[in-house]
Parts: structure tokens; sequence; C-alpha cells
């Protein structure tokens, strides 16, 4: 199956990721809390993201993405715990965080009457970049970023997916070694979150880590090395999607399809104390099974010895909207 | 970044000749001044260049120097009609230059100083402020860049108008150091709006405060130039008004000069403080430019009682600097006295330096003192100088030694209130949070109750028709000081033992509560940080190597 072989290969570059880092996380969030009045906006929340990780944020809204990530992009401070990037607190060392982070927020944040060049100019000018330096990283962002041919464009005549491609140049002019990205897909059409989606995937793959939220889960399950879901200020939980899968979810779903006598089949399943949820549909039915891989071998076996005819056996993929479906409670604070 | 890893940097060059052939300027002149113009543009402020790019392409700067030229345009038409036909024979240059100065204020007062405002808040409302102050950029480098904008906007109204107002000059009838006179005032008043522009927008992020504090602000800014105006159109017309063959009148100039100076400096350091990172040490700079201005004021003003030998300078002194420092002290206690362990790195850690710089660290109690501090060097100055007169048989001589209880007195005053102040705040500190302006308006409240509180009680003894100066107006501090003045309290010697005592008091009450600011000390700074500053700059770590013969015993 395709999300299997997902599963695994970002399984598999998770390992290979853990191997080669370094010790260090690049991002660690060290017991995090702020509070706005009596509002717990976020609420002791701990993870750790590797060099070179993709790391995916989700949540429903108001679950507190948005200010852990403006925490970490040293906009607000945490009223307790702290947040450090690469070594350095964003409390007390925000000056050196900044040099190492670029920060795409969930609005576009541009001038008026400027071009999309003198907009990446002044920040480059901004990050302290001077003479060939500048107008190297200018040529590099644009060229990264595909807006070579808009350079002389006004930005208010940019499209949205042109304006988040800027913003996304913007945060990462200074070339920095972490990239918090919040919502970067959100308004895209299918086309551009492709290419977005590229494109942050390169920027991992040259060593850059990255967090990122997203509403958009499907996009996420796609980028993401690993996630971590968060709601009403609580991080739920945090690992690849798998991972999360099998600590979570202690039900899996089952599909089997079968030749003759299904109603005898389904019977049999129902008289049993770890099936639940059985649906019929012709010859296929679907049930949820309590426990792990030996136990749903040895079901299988059973079924044989009992022969039954099955001619397929197998376990259906949960995608990571039915793990955050699953983890979260859709409350809001 | 380059600082970080230059070497795996995508935008490192990966030639070394690339740099250094744009530094070194060769061939003819031009490219080199166009090389060196290149530079100069690379160490401009980024906010200065963004600023003028978009400057140039909006409206709002395309319709007001339109307007303005329009208007210099239609002055000189009308003007020369209306001087017909004596511009031909008579000095014209003061009637013409009134209506160009009037022109030329507008956008200069108004629109320069309004444009600072709405340049920063609009930052704040549209969200850039946030992407800004994630850059390298520092919060001073952001408030100087926008008045470095707003200067580069007055100068270019200036330059528009320029050719009119050296019109005026050939008209005769001005001299050259009236018109400069006149220029040169009104930018520096257009620097100082601008910088107050710039601490009004810094005051609140909420869209309600925004509109409010935006039309306060255009209407001070509309008064201001009215009374600017006026003022100077009356000194273009009436050719006597000026002195500037009096060397008084320059003295008094360099010291008003050196005020406006100082507090533009203020204003842009209150304003960078206002919108610098939370953990920030937003104090000790503010309080040090209140020292500048502090000796500054001390030093005309003991310079013109030299010179003049007149005892209400004295007066004058304590008075502005009393209520300078009830003000300040105000604000200063309104601050929280938390230090962020990025302030405590820094802390002084010898014994001298830890008595010295302690009080510019944050902090309600640091600020008492401070105030406290500077207040009784104000009044050490005072008193030796008088006693000097005194001895010498000059100025104060003449008045005895009333002055002396007036000096002492206000000093003892502020020392009171604002310890009072500060003792409130802290018991309201138990209950909740305590804002600079909430601190503020408890000293405010006690200033106001310690006079108006005696003026009724006594009014409702005596009736107000009868009411004479008494032991019950103690707290009344408008009245006390009026009757040291006028050297009335002799009779009423028990007043000022009563306040002086109680200033006492309170002080010591106070730095009881201050022992907990004082105890800060300073935090090691962490490896990791010390790390990446050897990273960074080398250089320095090259210096301490091996230099010194104690390096090694100190390791140890």
């Amino acid at each position: 199956m395709g999300g299997e072989s997902r599963v695994k290969s970002q399984e598999s570059r998770v390992k290979s990721l853990k191997s080669e880092m370094p010790e260090q996380p690049v991002i660690d969030m060290r017991r995090l809390h702020r509070f706005f009045g009596s509002t717990r906006a976020v609420n002791d929340i701990s993870f750790e993201v590797m060099k070179g990780e993709v790391f995916g944020y989700i949540g429903p809204n108001g679950a507190g993405k948005t200010t852990s990530m403006r925490i970490l992009a040293t906009l607000d401070i945490p009223t307790y715990g702290d947040a450090l990037v690469d070594g350095f607190s964003v409390i007390n060392d925000p000056d050196r965080v900044r040099r190492r982070l670029g920060f795409m927020p969930d609005y576009f944040g541009t001038y008026a009457d400027v071009n999309c060049r003198e907009y990446l100019d002044f920040f480059a000018r901004a990050y302290g970049l001077r003479g060939n330096e500048r107008r190297r990283a200018l040529a590099h962002v644009m060229g990264f970023t595909k807006l070579d041919g808009l350079a002389e464009k006004p930005i208010r005549g940019l499209s949205k997916g042109m304006k988040q491609r800027l913003c996304l140049g913007r945060s990462m002019i200074h070339d920095p070694s972490v990239l918090i990205l919040d919502e970067p897909a959100a308004g895209l059409d299918p086309r551009a979150r492709i290419e977005l989606r590229q494109m942050i995937r390169e920027l991992a793959d040259n060593g850059k880590t990255i967090l990122v939220s997203s509403h958009i889960l499907t996009e996420l399950a796609e980028m993401c090395d690993r996630v971590g879901i968060i709601e009403r200020g609580e991080l739920l939980a945090v690992g690849t999607v798998a991972e999360i899968q099998r600590g979570q979810i202690t039900h899996c779903q089952i599909k089997a399809r079968v030749l003759e006598n299904v109603a005898a089949v389904a019977t049999w399943l129902e008289n049993r104390g770890d099936v639940e949820s059985i649906r019929v549909d012709g010859q296929l039915i679907r049930f949820s099974h309590v426990g792990e891989s030996d136990a749903q071998a040895a079901l299988l076996r059973e079924m044989i010895l009992a022969e039954f005819a099955i001619a397929e056996f197998g376990i259906e993929q949960r995608s990571l909207e039915d793990v955050f479906m699953h983890v979260t409670r859709g409350v809001v604070q | 970044m380059s600082s970080i890893d230059s070497s795996s940097s995508p935008f490192a060059s990966g030639d070394p000749t690339e740099i250094s052939e744009a530094v070194i300027p060769k061939g003819t002149l031009w490219q080199m001044m166009e090389s060196g113009i290149e530079l100069g543009g690379e160490r401009l402020n980024p906010i200065l260049v963004k600023e003028a790019r978009q400057a140039l392409k909006s409206k709002q700067f395309v319709i007001t120097f339109t307007l303005l030229l329009l208007a210099g345009w239609v002055w000189s038409m009308l003007g020369v009609a209306l001087l017909s036909p004596g511009v031909y024979y008579a000095p014209g240059g003061r009637f013409m230059l009134s209506g160009y100065f009037i022109i030329l204020t507008i956008p200069v007062l108004v629109i320069v100083p309004f444009s600072a405002f709405r340049s920063l808040a609009a930052e704040r409302e549209d969200g850039t402020f946030e992407l800004l102050s994630i850059t390298a950029l520092s919060s001073r480098q952001i408030v100087t860049g926008k008045l470095g904008s707003a200067m580069l906007q007055m100068l270019v109204y200036y330059s528009a108008l320029a050719p009119c107002i050296a019109f005026t000059y050939l008209l005769r009838g001005i001299d050259i150091v009236t018109i400069v006179f006149l220029l040169f005032w009104t930018l520096v008043a257009s620097v100082l709006l601008s910088s107050i522009g710039l601490v009004v927008a810094t005051v609140s992020r909420a869209r309600h405060w925004q509109v409010l504090l935006s039309v306060l602000l255009l209407v001070g800014l509309c008064f201001v130039t009215f009374f600017w105006t006026l003022s100077f159109v009356s000194l273009i017309v009436d050719a006597q008004a000026t002195a500037f063959d009096d060397t008084d009148f320059w003295l008094a100039m360099a010291a008003i000069m050196t005020f406006c100076i100082s507090h533009a400096v203020m204003f842009v350091l209150i304003a960078a403080a206002q919108i610098s990172f939370a953990s920030d040490n937003r104090s000790t700079k503010l309080r040090v430019m209140l020292l500048v201005q502090q000796t500054l004021w001390i030093g005309w003003m003991a310079f013109f009682w030299i010179k003049f030998e007149e005892e209400e300078i004295l007066y004058i002194l304590v008075s502005v600097a009393c209520l300078y420092w009830a003000f300040a002290g105000a604000c200063l206690m309104g601050e929280a006295a938390i230090l962020s362990p990025r302030v405590k790195r820094s802390l002084p850690q010898s014994f001298l330096g830890r008595m010295c710089f302690t009080w510019f660290n944050p902090g309600s109690g640091t600020g008492y003192t401070f105030t406290v501090a500077n207040l009784l060097t104000l009044l050490l100055v005072t008193i030796v100088a008088g006693l000097t007169a005194e001895l010498e048989g000059f100025a104060a001589a003449r008045g005895g030694f009333d002055w002396v209880i007036f000096v002492t007195l206000a000093v003892a005053y502020v020392i009171v209130y604002l310890g009072v102040a500060r003792l409130v705040t802290l018991l309201l500190r138990q209950l909740g949070r305590v804002t600079m302006l909430l601190t503020f308006l408890v000293t405010l409240f006690l200033c106001v109750i310690g006079v108006a509180l005696p003026l009724f009680f006594q009014a409702w003894l005596e009736g107000y028709s009868r009411m004479s100066y008494s032991i019950v107006q103690m707290s009344n501090w408008c009245w006390t000081l009026e009757e040291a003045a006028d050297g009335n309290l002799l009779t009423f010697s028990l007043v000022p033992i009563i306040i002086y005592c109680s200033a006492v008091v309170v002080f010591f009450l106070n730095l009881l509560f201050a022992i907990y600011e004082v105890e800060q000390v300073r935090l090691a700074t962490p490896e990791r940080v010390l790390q990446d500053e050897r990273e960074m700059h080398p250089s320095t770590d090259e210096k301490r190597g091996g230099s010194s013969p104690w390096d090694d015993l100190k390791a140890t």
C-alpha cells in the first residue's frame, strides 16, 4: 500500500536522522507555558526537533499552535518554561536565536509601494547582509522560490500563492538553520500547495530544521517526519504517524474478503471478545480488532483452521486525519 | 547568515576577489564616486533605505510635494503682485519670506511628524513590525531609521522651497542670518516633534487607542505649528525683534539647542525601549539620559547664575528640576523589579561598581533611590553655589537665606511624595499588576490630595476668606513653598523640620524595601553563548588567550 510505504519511509528517515544527528536537538521546548489571564494558551508543552527534521504541528483552531510558534520565533515570552533554538534560550538570547531562525507567520506582512526585489532586499539588509553577500542571497532566494520573473512586480499585484512564496523567501533570506512556518499552505490552490510542499522538503533535505503547522493534514502527512498534536494548549501526542497510532489507538481496522458463508464468518467473529463493530459489505467484512500484530496473525490462523474461505486479510491503514480525530476531542477554550 | 557558518552558506562567495573588487574603487572619478556612494549606501540604516523607496512612491508624498511647489509658485505670483510696483525699488524680502515660511511649516511641522507617527504605528498595526523585530535590527535602529526617514522628507521639502527662499534674499530687506535662523529652528522643531510622534506611536497597539492618539497628536501638531508660525512670522516682519549681535541671545540659543538635542535623544530612547523585547533592559539607557539632562540643566543654570548674578535663577533651577524629577521618578517607580537572566549577565560585580551602578538597573526601588540621589546632588550644587555667592557677597546675599529653606523644602517634598507613592504601589503590587501609568496616577493623586485636603479642612474650620497659612497646610507643598520663597516660613519653623524628618524617614523606609533589588547579582554567561561569541568574534578570544600570565591562574 502507498500509505504504508510512506509511513515506512518516514520511520526509516527518522531513524537515519537520529543516527546521523548530534545529540543536541535544534528545537527544544522545555515545559512551555503561556497564560493570557485565565486562558492557558500553552500548557506545559515539551518536545524536541532534530536537525534536518520536518516537524508537523497540528491541532484545532485555538489549540495554542501559533502562540507556541510565536514564542519560538522570539515574538512573545512564555509565562513559565523556556524554548531553546540551537542551544540558545528564546528568552535570554533572542538575538542569537533570531540569527538562526526564519519565521513565516500566518499573515503576509508586506509593505505597500515596494516590489518583490525591494522587499527581499530590505529584509536582507535588516539581517545584516551586505554587498555581494546580499546580492547572492537575493539571487538564491528568488531562484529557489521561482520569483525571478516577478522581481520588479509590486507586491500588491501578486497572487496569494506568489505572496506565500515571497514570504517564504523572506524567512529564508538570511539562510537560517531553523524555519518556523505557520499555516504556509492556507488558502493555496492544489498546484501551489504541491510546489510549497516540494520546497519545504527540499529545504529539509538541505539540512534545515522545519516546524510547520497546518490544518491540511494530508499535506503534513506527506512532508513531515514527525508530528505533534496539540489541543487546548496541551501536547497530546508526539512521534511519527505510525508511532502515535500505535501509542494512542489500541484498535485497528481489519478488512477480510470471504468467498463463501459470509454470514457464518460474521457470526463467528461476533462471538469473539477481541472483535468489535463488524460490518458486512458483500464479500467484504470490516471489523475492529483489539491487539497487536501477533494477535492478528492468530486470528487469521484460527479463521483458516475454521475452514473459512479467506481470500484477503489486511489492516486498513489509518491516515493522519484518523489519528488526529482519535487523539483530539474538538474542545476549545 | 555568514556569521553563523559562512563556509556552508549558499550566499558565501566562492571567489575571494569578488568583494575586494567592490570595495576598492578604481577607474574614473565618476566610477570612484559611484563606488563610494554604493559603499555608503551599504552602511545606511535599512529602515531609512526602505522608507525612502516607499516614500518616493507614496501618494502622500507626491501630493504634499506637489501642493508645496504649487503653493510656493502661487505665493510668488501673488506676493510680487501685491508688492508691485514697489518690488522694483523697495525691500520686499520680509513680506515674501513670511508667506513661504507659513507654506513650509505645514509639511515640516505637521505632515512630517505625523508621517513618522503613522509609519511606526502602521508597522505595528499591519504586523510588519513583528517581522522587523525578529531581524538583526535593534529597536533603536528601527526608531532612528524612522526618524532618519522623517528628516529626509524634511530636507526634500526644504529643497523644494529653497529657490523661493533664495528669491526673498534677492528682494532685500532680510539678512541671511535671519533666514538660516528660522529654517534651522524649524528643522530642530520638526525633528523634536517627529521624535515625539514616534513615542506616541509606541504607547498602545490597540486600534481604538491609536485612533485617539492620532487625533490628539494631529491637534497638538496643528496647535504647535500655529504658535510657531505666529511667533516666527512676527520675528520676520519686525526687523528689530531679533538680537543676533547680543552674545546672551546666542548663549540662550545654545542652551535651548542642547535641551532640544537631549530631549530628541530621550524620546528616541523611550520609543526604542517601548518596542524592545520583553527581557531587554529598558531602563538603564533612559536613566543615563536623565542624568545627562540633569547635568545639562545644572551646568547651564550655574553658568547663567554666575553670569547674571540673579537670585531668581536658583529658584528656577530647583523648581524646574523638582518638577522634572517628580515626573521622572513617578515613571521610574512604575518599573517592575524583575531582572531577566539576560540583564543579570551584565550587572556590575565589584563593590564600587555595584554601589555606583545598581541604581541604573530597572526596578521601582532603584528608580526611587536614583531620583533621590539626583535631587540631593542638585541640592548640594545649589547650596554650594548659594553659599559661595554669600561669601563673595553677590547675588543671593540680597535675599538672605530664604532660598535655602525653599530649595531644601522643595527637594524634601519630592522625596516624601514619591516615597509615599512608592509605598502605596508596593501595597498595590500585592493585589495585582501595577503599571507605570498607575504609579504615575497614584503619585499625582497624592500630590493633589496633599494640597486639596488641608485647604478644604482649614476653609471648613475658619472660612475661606479668613484663611491664612498655618501648620495644617504642612502637606500643601504649593502654599508652603510660596511662603518659603516669600520668607514667611520662619514663624512656622516646625513645618520645615517635620518635612525634613518625614523625608528622611520615608527615604530610609523605601531603601529598606529596595533591598531585594540591590541584592541582585551577576549571572554567569552560559557556555553556549560564550562559544557563539568566540565564533563570531574570534579576535577577542585571541587577544585574551595567553596574553596575560594570570590567565592560567584564573582558569584554575
